[in-house]
């Protein structure tokens, strides 16, 4: 009897050390049936686990464009049992995947709009399956803009694709780091100062962020300020969600599962529900 | 005996003595009682003393840290707050006590959950074999003591139900407990109603190692509850909070009071006492018997 | 339909049912209460008025249950569903409340995604009820949609009717069940049944009012003190016909579900360190919003049904009723 909690056996097929905390990882479910049905979009996550250890939700990193079918990356940070059970995983090892689940990002509403990416630290993850998913489909959509901050340079991920979303048409990458260090050549301050002097058009265009609680705390009345309205602000969210289905209670937001309803919202959506 | 109590509530209040009094108040059904947080002279109004006063209300002490609390206890309740501060867990200088003589309070489960009245008091177990009926210490006593008839079965045995249970076999023993335990459903009302249960990450909730099953059965639950009287041992008061609270009926005191029967025989040791007293197994003793310790 | 039996012919059904089916009931033990458990006998059964202390939810959605397994073998990870019990069983003298709170899970298990552990036992389980006639002091069911002779989600309900038993049948399920009863109550027996239902209506005196929507007193201060006295644990939570909310652990190497509640303050503690619901006040308001505002908005009806066994059951009295009821609206 298969149980609605019984993963599918997934092997990984490459590990990408982005940080110190943070690793990528590159996974082909065995099962090529399930892979038939593991059709994703850009803002969805699965349920990741490793066997015996525990579960937990991770978002899809890159998009479908880039990845053959049944196949998947998930950019894991270190910071728990779980996780730590995963950073100690290789090349070859199996774990389970369970999705994909949530609503992925409003794709169609994003068309012929200009995109300002905003991310903090690992949050760039979910928002690189959606970059890549646009770069690759690049004459559907306006002006793309990324900021994306991190603590320290050595803290920044997915390093290695920033030339190539420098050199992509009509596209801008801002880096910034919290504390200045030696041999850094961009930006210095944290994503809503550094917003507030960049100060993007809201003409026509969509924010879409994604990092930590403090950061989307102090961005979102950047934006606000600068006029983008409500439903124009997409965020992804992140909560313990356990079960992924809209039924083990945990991650709501006022009426609506994250898990189910989300990940992405809006934020005339959720906005009375987040301090 | 509940006017004097409000007339001193609103006074402390007034004078500003503390910022909060944790008393009782009578609860929505007009019958029994229910703790109630009075931070206002108006609110000391809802103030209540009588039988139906159950609950150990020094499980919220630390609800409110920082804060001048006044709080009303009986001669049990008391004693888990002298635990409280020798295990540094509240400062005295934060407390004001304001101590109630205790009538005994009602055994809950003996009343019939579908009379709408009040009805005829059976006390609880604890209070029939409980020998003071004024606090030892105290900032405020709250009226003259009163010994209720009904109670202090002079003579009664208090480790009756402990030996009762010493005599078995321990094959029947742990058929009993077994069968006890089979119906624990794992809702931890024992630990948070108890107000010495105050680790901030209980061993049950621990997963970095998980030291036992979550799941309902005989494992998970023998452990469990095992753990939390052990972890209790030389600190257990015997309040009975636990065995009130728990909703399947589990005679958790039984095992309180095997282990506090065994530590007066092993160390002559009761808890409670006093607040000079050195907490019994977080501190030892150079002429103590056993080898392992030295 | 309805059909009529002495004390004694339905005792020789249930017997009968005993050959067929693992047959569950409301038995008393001494001194602690009434507990659901698996009967031997009709004998057995406590049909009195009091209540179970647990809900019948913990047969569907059981406290704890291990969907799959998962290891090693033959050197590489497997992955296995765990077979689910296959044989028919039978609750009897289920309450309406209980019987409604599984009409409510449904809406949570039996859907797009089905969790098959719950459908499977709900498919394979007659559900015969029992009236209440005397209801406890803390019942509101009548507020919130339900009443003491209400046979929603039941197979067949019965009810006590001096020395004999009216049974109402109302799926096909309960007909084929009642087979063996083949008389029908005369004039006189369906009058006495009528005003029988008139008067278990009556008696349930709590009456409490549920607010259209909670939206405008989500920030209020009233939930930082109506939770102050709360302590956190999961009586409330895991009594409750309606509550579903679970955790997924792994324990050697098994995938256990397990009850879980919001009142818990780890419930949504993540690994990180942050916490959605760090205080009691957003745990209980959760609780409450839960029930009252955020399941009618997603299913249409309120995800409580007037037990009163959180209140009953309370280790501090907390009253969700009287909560609800005085909520500054």
């Amino acid at each position: 009897m298969n149980s609605l909690y019984l993963p599918h056996l997934a092997q990984i097929t490459g590990i990408k050390q982005e940080t110190q905390d943070i690793k990528t990882f590159k996974l082909a479910l065995l099962d090529l049936s399930a892979g038939s049905f593991f059709n994703y979009r850009p803002g969805q996550f699965v349920e990741f686990s490793v066997i015996g250890e525990g579960e937990a939700p991770f978002c899809l990193s890159n998009s479908p464009t880039r990845m053959p079918k049944g196949s998947i990356e998930c950019s894991v940070k270190k910071i728990g049992k779980l996780t730590q059970a995963l950073h100690d995983l290789d090349i070859g090892d199996r774990v389970g995947i369970r999705g994909p689940y949530g609503n992925g990002f409003p794709v169609e509403q994003l068309k012929n709009k200009n995109l300002l990416f905003i991310a903090g630290g690992i949050g760039l993850a979910p928002l690189r399956s959606l970059i890549n998913y646009c770069l690759d489909k690049r004459t559907e959509f306006k002006g793309i803009t990324i900021l994306n901050g991190a603590r320290t340079p050595k803290d920044l991920v997915y390093q290695d694709e920033y030339e190539h979303w420098r050199k992509a048409k009509d596209t801008q990458l801002h880096l910034t780091v919290d504390c200045q260090e030696e041999n850094w050549a961009c930006m210095v301050g944290v994503v809503p100062k550094i917003l507030e002097t960049l100060a993007p058009t809201c003409e026509d265009s969509v924010a879409i962020l994604c990092g930590p609680p403090v950061m989307i705390k102090y961005t979102l009345p950047v934006l606000l300020k600068l006029g983008f309205c409500e439903t124009a602000i997409i965020t992804t969210m992140e909560m313990k969600m356990k079960c992924g289905l809209g039924k083990c209670g945990r991650c709501n937001i006022g009426p609506l599962y994250i898990c189910k309803d989300g990940p992405v919202f809006n934020y005339a959506q959720v906005k009375n529900f987040i301090h | 005996m509940s006017e004097e109590l409000k007339n001193k509530a609103k006074e402390l209040l007034t004078n500003k003595k503390v910022d909060l009094i944790i008393g009782y108040q009578r609860a929505a059904d007009g019958v029994l009682a229910a703790p109630c947080f009075i931070d206002s002279q108006d609110d000391a109004e809802k103030l209540i003393w009588d039988s139906y006063c159950v609950y150990n209300l020094a499980s919220y002490l630390k609800d409110f840290p920082a804060k001048r609390k006044g709080i009303v206890v009986k001669v049990c309740d008391l004693k888990s707050i002298t635990v409280l501060l020798q295990e540094n867990q509240v400062k005295r200088e934060e407390l004001l006590i304001i101590a109630a003589s205790c009538p005994g309070v009602i055994d809950e489960k003996r009343l019939n959950p579908l009379d709408q009245q009040a009805q005829e008091i059976v006390f609880a177990g604890k209070c029939k074999t409980c020998k003071t009926i004024t606090p030892a210490y105290y900032d405020i006593l709250i009226n003259e003591p009163q010994k209720n008839d009904k109670l202090s079965e002079i003579g009664q045995d208090e480790y009756e139900p402990v030996r009762k249970l010493e005599a078995k076999s321990i094959e029947e023993r742990f058929k009993f407990w077994e069968s006890e335990f089979s119906r624990c459903i794992r809702c931890y009302a024992c630990r948070q109603i108890c107000p010495l249960c105050y680790c901030p990450k209980c061993v049950a909730e621990q997963i970095t190692p998980g030291y036992f099953s979550k799941g309902v059965n005989l494992e998970g639950n023998l452990s469990w509850n095992i753990t939390r009287a052990m972890h209790l041992a030389g600190r257990c008061i015997d309040c009975g909070e636990c065995e009130r609270a728990c909703p399947v009926g589990i005679p958790l005191r039984d095992i309180n009071k095997k282990i506090e029967k065994e530590i007066k025989e092993l160390f002559k040791y009761e808890a409670g006492l006093s607040v000079e007293q050195k907490p019994l197994l977080s501190c030892f003793d150079k002429s103590d018997p056993e080898d392992f310790i030295k | 339909m309805l059909r009529i039996a002495q004390k004694e012919e339905l005792q020789k059904m249930i017997d009968g049912f005993l050959a067929d089916y693992e047959v569950i009931g409301p038995r008393e033990l001494p001194g602690k209460g009434i507990f659901y458990q698996p009967i031997t006998n009709a004998q057995d059964l406590y049909l009195g008025e009091r209540f179970a202390i647990e809900p019948v939810k913990k047969f569907f959605f059981r406290p704890s249950e291990y969907l799959f397994e998962g290891g090693l073998k033959e050197g590489s990870e497997f992955l296995e569903g765990i077979p689910l019990a296959q044989n028919k069983r039978m609750i009897i003298g289920v309450r309406p409340c209980e019987a409604r709170g599984l009409a409510l899970l449904d809406k949570i298990f039996n859907t797009e995604y089905k969790d098959e552990a719950y459908v499977s036992l709900r498919e394979k389980t007659i559900l015969v009820g029992l009236s209440c006639q005397a209801p406890g002091k803390d019942c509101f069911c009548t507020s919130i949609g339900g009443s003491p002779v209400q046979a929603r989600g039941m197979d067949a309900l019965i009810f006590s009717a001096g020395s004999k038993y009216v049974i109402e049948i109302i799926t096909d399920k309960g007909k084929d069940i009642f087979d063996t009863c083949p008389k029908e109550p005369d004039k006189e027996e369906i009058k006495a049944w009528e005003s029988l239902k008139e008067k278990s209506n009556a008696a349930l005196r709590k009456k409490i009012k549920i607010p259209e929507s909670l939206d405008n007193i989500f920030e209020s201060g009233y939930w930082g003190k109506v939770s102050s006295a709360c302590i956190s644990c999961g009586v409330c939570t895991y009594l409750c016909p309606t509550c579903h909310c679970f955790d997924l652990v792994d324990e050697e190497r098994k995938k256990l579900r397990c009850y879980d509640g919001c009142a818990f303050s780890d419930f949504t503690l993540e690994a990180s360190g942050g916490n959605p619901r760090p205080t009691k006040m957003e745990r209980y308001r959760q609780r409450v919003f839960h029930k009252f505002d955020y399941f009618k908005k997603n299913f249409g009806e309120h995800l409580c049904v007037g037990c009163g066994r959180c209140i009953r059951h309370c280790p501090v009295k907390m009253n969700i009723a009287e909560i609800v009821d005085q909520a500054p609206v």
